[in-house]
C-alpha cells in the first residue's frame, strides 16, 4: 500500500453501458503530498472531475486503488467512506453550494455539525472562521445577499470547519471576477502554507498556475503532463 | 436542526399549507374522537348512573333503549338469591308527549325506583331535599326546545295521562334524537300501561360479603330465561350495540381516519416537494460527510415541526369548537386526555409522511455535487 497522503494508483473509471460506454479515466496513477497545492487542468471531458470525485471518496474506480492517508478507501463501505469524508476531506464547489435558507454563520456552523464538533462551540468557531476571511459584517446574511466572492469565502470557511487535512476544489474561481478569484487563490494557498493542508484544485483558470506546487494536465482520461512549479507565489 | 427549521420557514406558502393540513387532521381526529367518546358515554349513561351491581334484562336485550318486559316473578326470585341485598326496577318506553300548547311528539320515558342510585335521574329520592312532587317529570336542559315548556311546573300529557313537568336536569340529554323524560317508576308504569309489578329491568344491589360472580352465577341458574349481567357487562353490551351494530361508531371512526389520511397526504406531498426542491442540498450534505442519520433527522425534523405547529393550531381551533358544539350535540364529550392523545397520531402521521422524503434524501448520490 503506498504511504502517500492522497492518491490514485492504476485507476480506471468508465460510465454508461456497452456501446454507450465512455472511459473517463484510464490507468491513472497520481500522488498528492501533504502540504501541497496541485492544479488539475485539461479540456472538458478529460476526467478532471472524475479524478476529484474519486479523491473525495464520492466515486470508486472500476479498477485500481484510491488511497487517503494510506488507506485504500475504494475497498471501504459507503458508510466508512462517509466517515473518511467527514474526518479528512472537504470540498469547494464552483456553484458554492451553500444552504440557501441559512445565514453565512449557520452555513459554517453546519459544517462543524457535520464534523461532530461540540454543539456549544460550533457558532463561536464558525464566527472565528468567517472573521478570518473578512466576513465579520456578513455573518447573518443569507447566501442570496452575498456577492459571488463572498459566497465562495463562506463556502471555503464551511469546508474548513472541523479542520480537514484535504481540500478538493472544483473550479472555485470560475464564477468570480478577477479580484475575487485572486483572493480565493490566495486563501487556498495560505491553507497549504499555514496549515499544511493538501489542496487539489480542478480548474481551467490559468491564474492558478502561479499558486500551485504542480500542474497536472489530463487529456482523454490520461495524465498527459505533470509540471512542478518553481516560483510559487 | 436549524437547517430543517429554516428550510420550512423559507417557503412560507408551503409551510402554511402543511400546517393547515395537519391542523385539519388534528381538528377532525379530536372532533370525531369527542363524538365517539360522547357517543360511547351516552350509549350507557343511564346504566352507568345506577348504583347497583347487577342488571337483569329480558333475553337478548342489546341496549338500554330496547328493553322488553320481564315477568313479575323475576324480581321476587332474584330477591331470594343469597347475597342480593336490594332490588330496584327500571322501565323505559317511547311515549307520546303533548306540550302545553298541544304539539305532539315522541319521547323516551324512563321510570325508576328511588333506590336505583343517587346519580340516576329520579324525582324525590328519599335522602334528597327535592322540592318536587313524588310523581314529577324531569327533562334535560338540552331538550328544552323540544319539551316546549315556558315555566315550571308545567302541565303536559304523556300517553294521554296528565303529567307535571317540574324540573330541569343536566347531563341526560337526547341521545336518540328523542328527548328523555324521567319520572318515578310508579308514575312511569301508569303512563306506559304496565302492570304494577312488571319491570323491564330489575337492578340488584349485593351484600358486600358475597362475590359478584358467585351471585351472578346463582341468578343465572335460578333465572335461565333472562340475561343476568353485571353493570359493566350491560354497559359494554349497550356501547357495542350503538357503536358497532348500528354502524354509527364506524361512521365516526371513518371520518376520523379520513382526517388522518388527508393530513398524511398533505404533509407527505408538501414535505416531499420540499425535499426534492432541496435535493441538491442533501447531496451537498452527504458529500461534506453528513451521516445518513443526520440527513434523515433533518427531513424528519421538518415533518415534525409541521406536525407540532399544525397540532397546536388544530387544538386551538377544535377545543372551542367542541365547546360550541355542546349546545347542538349535548352528548359530545372530549375527555381531558383526548386532545393531547391526538397529538401523538398527528406526529406519527407526519413521521409516516416523511418516509418517502427521507428515502429520497438518503439515496441521493453525493457525487452529483460536481454536476453543474
Amino acid at each position: 500500500m503506498p504511504d502517500h497522503f492522497l492518491g490514485v494508483e492504476g485507476a480506471s473509471v468508465s460510465f454508461g453501458l456497452e456501446q454507450a460506454r465512455v472511459c473517463a479515466l484510464r490507468d491513472v496513477s497520481l500522488t498528492f503530498e501533504q502540504g501541497t497545492l496541485s492544479l488539475v487542468m485539461g479540456p472538458s471531458g478529460s476526467g478532471k472531475t472524475t479524478l476529484l470525485s474519486m479523491l473525495g471518496c464520492l466515486l470508486s474506480p472500476d479498477e485500481g486503488t484510491v488511497f487517503v492517508d494510506g488507506v485504500a478507501v475504494n475497498r471501504l463501505s459507503e458508510a466508512e467512506r462517509t466517515v473518511v469524508r467527514q474526518k479528512k476531506i472537504s470540498f469547494v464547489f464552483q456553484a458554492f453550494r451553500l444552504f440557501h435558507s441559512l445565514s453565512a454563520l449557520d452555513n459554517v456552523a453546519l459544517g462543524f455539525e457535520i464534523r461532530n464538533a461540540v454543539p456549544s462551540r460550533r457558532e463561536e468557531a464558525a464566527r472565528d472562521l468567517l472573521l478570518q476571511f473578512g466576513l465579520g459584517g456578513k455573518l447573518h446574511q443569507e447566501p442570496n445577499e452575498l456577492s459571488p466572492g463572498e459566497k465562495q469565502r463562506v463556502a471555503i470557511a464551511r469546508a474548513l470547519a472541523g479542520n480537514p487535512p484535504i481540500l478538493l476544489a472544483d473550479e472555485p474561481t470560475a464564477s468570480l471576477d478577477a479580484e475575487a478569484g485572486r483572493n480565493i487563490c490566495q486563501i487556498l494557498r495560505s491553507q497549504v502554507d499555514k496549515h499544511r493542508r493538501t489542496v487539489v484544485v480542478v480548474s481551467h483558470d490559468p491564474r492558478w498556475e502561479k499558486f500551485a506546487d504542480r500542474t497536472i494536465t489530463l487529456c482523454d482520461g490520461r495524465v498527459q503532463r505533470v509540471e512542478e512549479e518553481v516560483g510559487v507565489v | 436542526m436549524k437547517l430543517a427549521l429554516q428550510n420550512i420557514l423559507h417557503d412560507r406558502g408551503r409551510f402554511s399549507v402543511t400546517v393547515l393540513g395537519v391542523s385539519f387532521a388534528v381538528f377532525l381526529m379530536v372532533f370525531q374522537g369527542s363524538l365517539l367518546a360522547g357517543f360511547l358515554q351516552a350509549a350507557s349513561r343511564l346504566i352507568d348512573a345506577s348504583d347497583t351491581d347487577i342488571w337483569i334484562t329480558a333475553r337478548g336485550v342489546q341496549a338500554f333503549e330496547f328493553g322488553t318486559a320481564l315477568e313479575s316473578r323475576v324480581r321476587e326470585m332474584a330477591a331470594g338469591v343469597p347475597g342480593v341485598l336490594q332490588t330496584s326496577r327500571v322501565c323505559m318506553a317511547f311515549a307520546v308527549y303533548r306540550t302545553p300548547v298541544g304539539k305532539q311528539q315522541v319521547v323516551a320515558l324512563v321510570g325508576a325506583d328511588p333506590s336505583v342510585g343517587r346519580r340516576f335521574p329520579v324525582p324525590n329520592r328519599p335522602e334528597s331535599a327535592d322540592q318536587v312532587s313524588p310523581d314529577a317529570v324531569l327533562y334535560d336542559v338540552s331538550d328544552r326546545k323540544q319539551i316546549e315548556v315556558d315555566a315550571l311546573p308545567a302541565e303536559v300529557e304523556i300517553n294521554r295521562h296528565r303529567a307535571s313537568i317540574e324540573r330541569e336536569i343536566h347531563g341526560y340529554g337526547a341521545f336518540l334524537g328523542v328527548p328523555f323524560l324521567f319520572t318515578s317508576y310508579r308514575n312511569a308504569v301508569r303512563y306506559m300501561d304496565f302492570g304494577p309489578d312488571q319491570a323491564m329491568y330489575v337492578l340488584l344491589r349485593l351484600d358486600k360479603g358475597y362475590p359478584l360472580s358467585q351471585v351472578q352465577q346463582s341468578l343465572k341458574q335460578r333465572l335461565p330465561e333472562v340475561d343476568v349481567l353485571t353493570q359493566d357487562e350491560f354497559a359494554h353490551k349497550s356501547k357495542i350495540y350503538w357503536t358497532i351494530k348500528t354502524g354509527a361508531g364506524g361512521a365516526i371512526l371513518t371520518a376520523a381516519l379520513l382526517g388522518f389520511l388527508i393530513g398524511l397526504v398533505v404533509v407527505s406531498q408538501t414535505i416531499y416537494a420540499n425535499t426534492m426542491e432541496n435535493i441538491e442540498e442533501y447531496a451537498t450534505l452527504k458529500a461534506l460527510g453528513a451521516s445518513q442519520a443526520l440527513v434523515a433527522r433533518i427531513v424528519l425534523a421538518q415533518a415534525l415541526i409541521c406536525g407540532v405547529v399544525g397540532s397546536v393550531l388544530g387544538l386551538l381551533v377544535v377545543i372551542p369548537s367542541i365547546n360550541y358544539a355542546k349546545s347542538l350535540i349535548s352528548w359530545i364529550y372530549a375527555p381531558w386526555w383526548l386532545p393531547g392523545a391526538m397529538v401523538l397520531p398527528s406526529l406519527a402521521m407526519c413521521a409516516l409522511a416523511s418516509i418517502v422524503s427521507v428515502r429520497s434524501a438518503l439515496t441521493v448520490e453525493p457525487g452529483r455535487v460536481f454536476r453543474a
